[in-house]
């Protein structure tokens, strides 16, 4: 503190007339509230922003919380009693049910499901984040600053070509010697930093999710679990129609998470209808062992997931500009194993470690280069973009290649090969190394699974008498603060060519649907007619899917406003 | 040797303790020590940063403060960072001796006090050499010193809470209101707390003091009845042709004349004298003790103006206010390092930060060499409620006047347009709206639309979001019937019409919303499946390019009427095929 607070040389905020803090930390979900944690316990003045109306009314994820061992950070280390107070189940038994041709073969994934595994728990995230934003407010406002909610960063401070802070919607511009960028998948950050970019489809899943209402007994029940009991199983085979892509279902305390997740490019190509493929999902008769008799549904959800064997960013910084967790596409996601969150746990810890060390040696501009060091040092990097995968998975996943693997598992040959190994393919689900090379083509998703089912399956036996809703019910059940009058996102381009994919990809749109986001038009002008797309912004979920497949101008909406996810 | 041994410690122990070593040659000294004991990396990385750190701030000397070659500014800044008297003394000699700028001289000498801490030369607390801020500061543009025409009164009578009632285009507007009230109620609590209750106006002590509400503007003073029964005592009045329409400077010069009544203010430029206000029989102070002004467009234009020429500060987009006596120790406040002062009569004006995420009570105080009044600040609409008028209340209606320099003029305002309040859907009898079920022929749909609204006496035509959002292109003579603000639905218009025909519309619950409460809903749709048939009361299946014109000629005809649909009779006969809803209604 200045002891002399009327002369103000070195103080460059009182002259802007903006707010000065010495870490700002975007975002409140896990990597921002353990990177807010650690430099708010060591005493650096830390401002944690938050978008939603609350921290986790925006965020979406499949459901799976991984603590590993190997991690430089844990979650109930930073937050205790964070399993008791804020997640649903611990995951005891993971299961891939492979489907085809009415047959479902069931793999054990115990050994890919508890390799590294300190603990695994299902998680909601509107009441997991916004658990730990209130021990992050607790912890930042003892150290200077806080959480505030509602706030929309929308772009980075800069000054003579340097990054020195943050620009809100709502408040001043910010001054930082340390931005934090949490800011998730579709970080705004990240892409003015240009670290990030969403022109890749390939680089690229989308999650769609339905949280299913189901009482605690009946889970307990129709699982054969007791409460501290919790399964998750994937889905794989005959039931997506080629979409590359998987399902999944995880019990929560007093509800089920049931969800599928796509290759992006797949999905585009296919002009597939995510929801449609979710409904797939979820009327298969073999969801009807686990389903309740009545089916209603909580909340529909989708998110963009990236896949950090792609996205990955090998050095997610730049100035004072730290990316922590999505927004540096830290999600991992191999063969049937999703770990995103856990690593942006790690990642917000290393980071807020390497501002420490720099700011101890008077040094806070190399925060960056050591957040680098640690990220690899620490074997997180490694984990998230495996060299093997360099290797060999890029090469299976080109389309020849596919094919003939393709060709060769659904071949007579191959069949009996599937019928003598399949205990060997079993085992390879179950191999980390090996899930780390694996290619992601539709062998892995689609043929491979559905000729097993197909060899070894026994055939399936339940009914499923449910009835989800429709899109049009499915917005509708969705709360939204419309900012009227402000569209959050532009499309640039409304020819049928550049965009019209976001009709059939985004989650919220459909082919022939008139209540979503993506419309697509045909426009009669001087005789001529011309294919265009329409956009209305209000049933959006920002899951940024149309940034990736349509020429928009995509941000996020301004604080407080747009979908307000209970669940999460 | 060095005072720790090195090797007695592990990195995150001797951290804090090399970072205390203020002495290079003691770090040498541990330096060697730990490259001859465990030379770890880490230890020498934390002792080479620390002597790096030591260079730096040490900079050899003064060889780092170059007098000559450094600006104003940077020696400002450099300053900052030089401890030592001593050496402050020697750049201060320096300095005198070589270009002896006096803002250079200034700036050691305010650096050599502050490091001295007041152990030389006590002042007794009380500041001797006060220098205006734009000399502190010669680096900074510092926007106070373009001021340079008006200064603060010194030794000022402050009395009274004025209130600037801004009036759009003849009106009054409801901050005004608001204003007025809550001047009224904070003025009661002041005179119960501060004036003595039985001194009269002429009876020695305190007299009560008063709202003063100010209109400014052309063919204003008609509202001045309506300010004393809102609460104000006195209302001054300036009306001028030229003042019909908000223009910053008049309106700026009006007031703050109105505020110091015809006084001349003392000037920064010069050593003129404040001449007193002009007499008035109404008032006997020099400017108010507090002002009011509404944080609207015009008034925030205003009010920041109005209170640099008074030179005091301005509280903007306040929401919450009190009047309050508060203790306050800083010393720029008091005077006196150390002690608590309590100011009597403090407007505390609550303004919301972050958004309203936080709160911030603004006090303008005086200084003890300056004095900030009147304690103004700008008020966000709808703050407070706006009071009952009374009025059996009695006040003082005084005419200002003064002459308007023509140069205030000089900004002509030559164009203006009133913004329409956008269509009002509600309040018909019908409304007819349509939905993307009109993309065949997106103009002639809307035309269809229009024509049927056109049968019924009292009809407007509505649209749902989708036509709002979509890419259709529309013919000019419709094209102003399918903008935002004919939009029915949740982001749109909500409207509760006896007969609401929904065309092509599938019924959203984001629509449904918008005409749930009309008293009867008839959809036309194709799609038997639409949403809307679960929420109409009556459903045509059909094409509304079909049915509308023949829904048009049985209204004309007189077949039907927006009532008798309401009451369930009507004929409704179009040629395909009605479905209804559970109702029966099936004529």
């Amino acid at each position: 503190m200045s002891s002399e607070p009327d002369v103000g040389f070195d103080s460059a905020a009182a002259v802007d007339g903006g707010e000065a803090f010495e870490a700002v930390v975007v975002g409140a979900g896990p990597g921002g509230a353990a990177a807010a944690a650690v430099l708010a316990d060591n005493g650096v003045e830390t401002l944690v922003l938050e978008r939603g109306v609350e921290a986790g009314s925006k965020n979406v994820s499949g459901g799976l919380l991984y603590a590993e061992e190997s991690a430089p950070f844990a979650l109930d280390d930073l937050f205790p009693g964070v399993r008791e107070a804020a997640t649903e189940r611990p995951v005891t038994r993971n299961y891939m049910d492979c489907l085809g041709d009415g047959n479902v073969h069931t793999i054990d994934l115990s050994g890919v499901h508890e390799h590294d595994t300190a603990w695994c728990d299902s998680v909601l995230r509107r009441r997991l984040d916004s658990w730990l934003a209130e021990r992050v407010h607790e912890r930042t406002a003892a150290a200077g600053a806080g959480l505030l909610t509602g706030v929309h960063v929308d772009g980075l401070l800069w000054e003579d070509g340097e990054i020195v802070g943050v620009t809100c919607d709502e408040l001043d511009p910010i001054r930082a010697d340390l931005v934090v960028a949490a800011d998730g998948v579709n970080s705004e950050l990240a892409r003015e930093a240009g670290l990030m970019d969403w022109d890749e489809p390939e680089e690229w899943f989308q999650g769609v999710k339905a949280t299913v209402d189901v009482p605690p007994a009946a889970v307990n029940e129709r699982f054969g679990i007791d409460e501290n009991e919790g399964v998750a199983r994937l889905f794989a085979g005959d039931l997506f129609e080629g979409v590359r892509g998987g399902g999944f279902l995880y019990t929560n305390r007093d509800s089920l998470s049931i969800g599928t997740v796509f290759h992006l490019d797949s999905l585009a190509a296919e002009r597939a209808e995510p929801h449609e493929l979710l409904d797939a999902l979820l009327t298969h008769p073999h969801l009807g062992r686990w389903l309740p008799d009545e089916y209603e549904e909580r909340e529909y959800a989708a998110k963009l997931v990236p896949d950090s064997k792609k996205a990955a960013h090998p050095s997610p910084h730049r100035g004072r500009l730290l990316l922590v967790g999505d927004a540096a596409g830290q999600m991992q996601a191999q063969g049937p194993i999703i770990k995103g969150m856990n690593h942006a746990v790690s990642a917000g810890g290393l980071a807020a470690e390497a501002f420490l060390e720099a700011r101890n040696r008077r040094d806070t501009d190399a925060a960056g280069e050591r957040y680098e060091r640690k990220l690899h040092g620490s074997g997180l990097f490694s984990k998230l973009k495996p060299r093997r995968y360099g290797a060999v998975g890029r090469l299976g996943e080109r389309e020849a290649v596919a094919d003939a693997v393709d060709d060769l598992v659904d071949s007579r040959l191959g069949r009996l090969g599937v019928r003598v190994a399949g205990g060997v393919v079993g085992r390879a689900f179950n191999s980390p190394f090996l899930l780390g090379a694996l290619p992601d083509t539709r062998s892995a998703y689609a043929t491979v699974p559905t000729v097993l089912a197909e060899e070894l399956g026994a055939p399936v036996d339940a009914e499923n008498g449910a009835e989800p809703p429709s899109l049009e019910e499915r917005i509708g059940d969705l709360t939204y603060d419309t900012d009227v009058g402000n569209a959050h996102i532009e499309l640039v381009d409304d020819g049928y060519d550049a965009s019209g994919a976001a009709v059939t990809a985004c989650p919220v749109s459909a082919d022939g649907f008139g209540g979503g986001c993506y419309r697509e038009e045909t426009v009669r002008a001087n005789g001529d007619e011309e294919r265009v797309v329409s956009l209305d912004t209000q049933p959006c979920i920002e899951c940024g899917t149309c940034a990736v497949v349509a020429e928009t101008e995509w941000t996020h909406p301004r604080g407080g406003k747009g979908v307000d996810f209970h669940e999460g | 040797m060095p005072e720790i041994d090195p090797a007695e410690h592990d990195v995150s122990e001797l951290g804090p303790k090399v970072q205390s070593i203020e002495d290079p040659e003691e770090l040498e000294a541990l330096l060697s020590a730990e490259r001859d004991g465990e030379n770890r990396d880490a230890v020498i990385t934390v002792i080479e940063s620390r002597l790096d750190r030591i260079a730096d701030d040490e900079g050899g000397g003064d060889g780092d403060i170059d007098l000559d070659a450094m600006s104003v500014a940077e020696i400002g800044n450099a300053l900052q960072d030089v401890e030592d008297p001593e050496r402050l003394r020697d750049l201060l000699d320096r300095e005198t001796n070589g270009e002896d700028r006096d803002p250079v001289v200034r700036l050691v000498e305010r650096r050599l006090n502050s490091v001295e801490g007041g152990d030389e030369g006590d002042t007794g607390g009380a500041v001797t050499d006060r220098e205006p801020p734009e000399e502190r500061h010669p680096e900074l543009d510092h926007p106070t010193a373009d001021k340079q025409y008006v200064t603060a009164l010194d030794d000022g009578t402050y009395r009274d809470m004025w209130v600037y009632c801004e009036t759009q285009a003849g009106d009054l507007l409801d901050v005004s209101r608001e204003l007025l009230g809550k001047a009224r109620e904070l003025m009661d609590g002041y005179n119960e707390e501060y004036v003595d209750g039985n001194a009269g106006e002429d009876g020695g002590g305190e007299a009560n003091e008063r709202v003063v509400a100010m209109l400014v503007g052309d063919d204003v003073a008609d509202h001045a009845d309506e300010c004393i029964a809102l609460g104000a005592d006195v209302v001054v009045v300036h009306e001028d042709d030229r003042l019909a329409r908000f223009r910053h400077e008049p309106y700026a010069e009006v007031v703050a004349d109105m505020a110091r009544w015809g006084a001349d203010p003392p000037a920064r430029d010069e050593d003129r004298a404040p001449t007193p206000p002009s007499d008035a029989d109404w008032r006997d102070y020099d400017e108010p003790r507090y002002l009011l002004f509404p944080a609207t467009n015009n008034g925030r234009d205003l009010s920041a103006q109005v209170q640099a020429e008074l030179d005091s500060g301005l509280a903007s987009d306040c929401s919450g206010l009190s009047i309050e006596d508060a203790g306050i120790s800083n010393p720029v406040k008091t005077g006196d390092p150390g002690s608590t002062r309590t100011f009597e009569r403090v407007l505390h004006m609550k303004r919301p930060d972050f958004s309203g995420f936080e709160y911030s009570t603004i006090l303008c105080l005086d200084n003890p060499d300056r004095e900030f009044h009147p304690q103004g600040a700008s008020v966000i609409p709808g703050s407070f409620e706006a009071p009952e008028p009374d009025p059996g209340r009695e006040g003082l209606v005084v005419d200002h006047e003064t002459d308007l320099d023509d140069d205030w003029f000089r900004v002509e305002v030559t164009e203006f347009d009133r913004l329409s309040g956008g269509v009002d859907l509600s309040g018909h009898d019908v409304v007819v709206a349509v939905g993307r079920g009109i993309g065949a022929d997106p103009t002639g749909g809307m035309e269809l639309a229009l024509e049927l609204a056109d049968a019924f006496e009292d009809a407007a035509v509505g649209v749902s979001r989708g036509i709002v959002t979509g890419s259709y292109s529309f013919d000019a003579h419709v094209e102003s019937y399918t903008a935002e603000e004919r939009q029915i639905g949740e982001t749109g218009q909500e409207v509760t019409p006896d007969v609401y025909v929904a065309a092509g519309i599938s019924g959203a619950v984001q629509h449904k919303v918008g005409c749930d409460e009309a008293d009867t809903i008839v959809a036309v749709n194709t799609d038997p499946d639409a949403r809307i048939r679960d929420w109409c009361d009556y459903f045509v299946e059909g094409d509304l390019f079909e049915v509308l014109p023949r829904l048009t000629d049985a209204v004309e005809a007189g077949g039907l009427d927006a009532e008798a649909i309401a009451d369930g009779g009507g004929g409704v006969t179009p040629g395909a095929d009605p479905a209804t809803d559970g109702g029966g209604a099936n004529e």
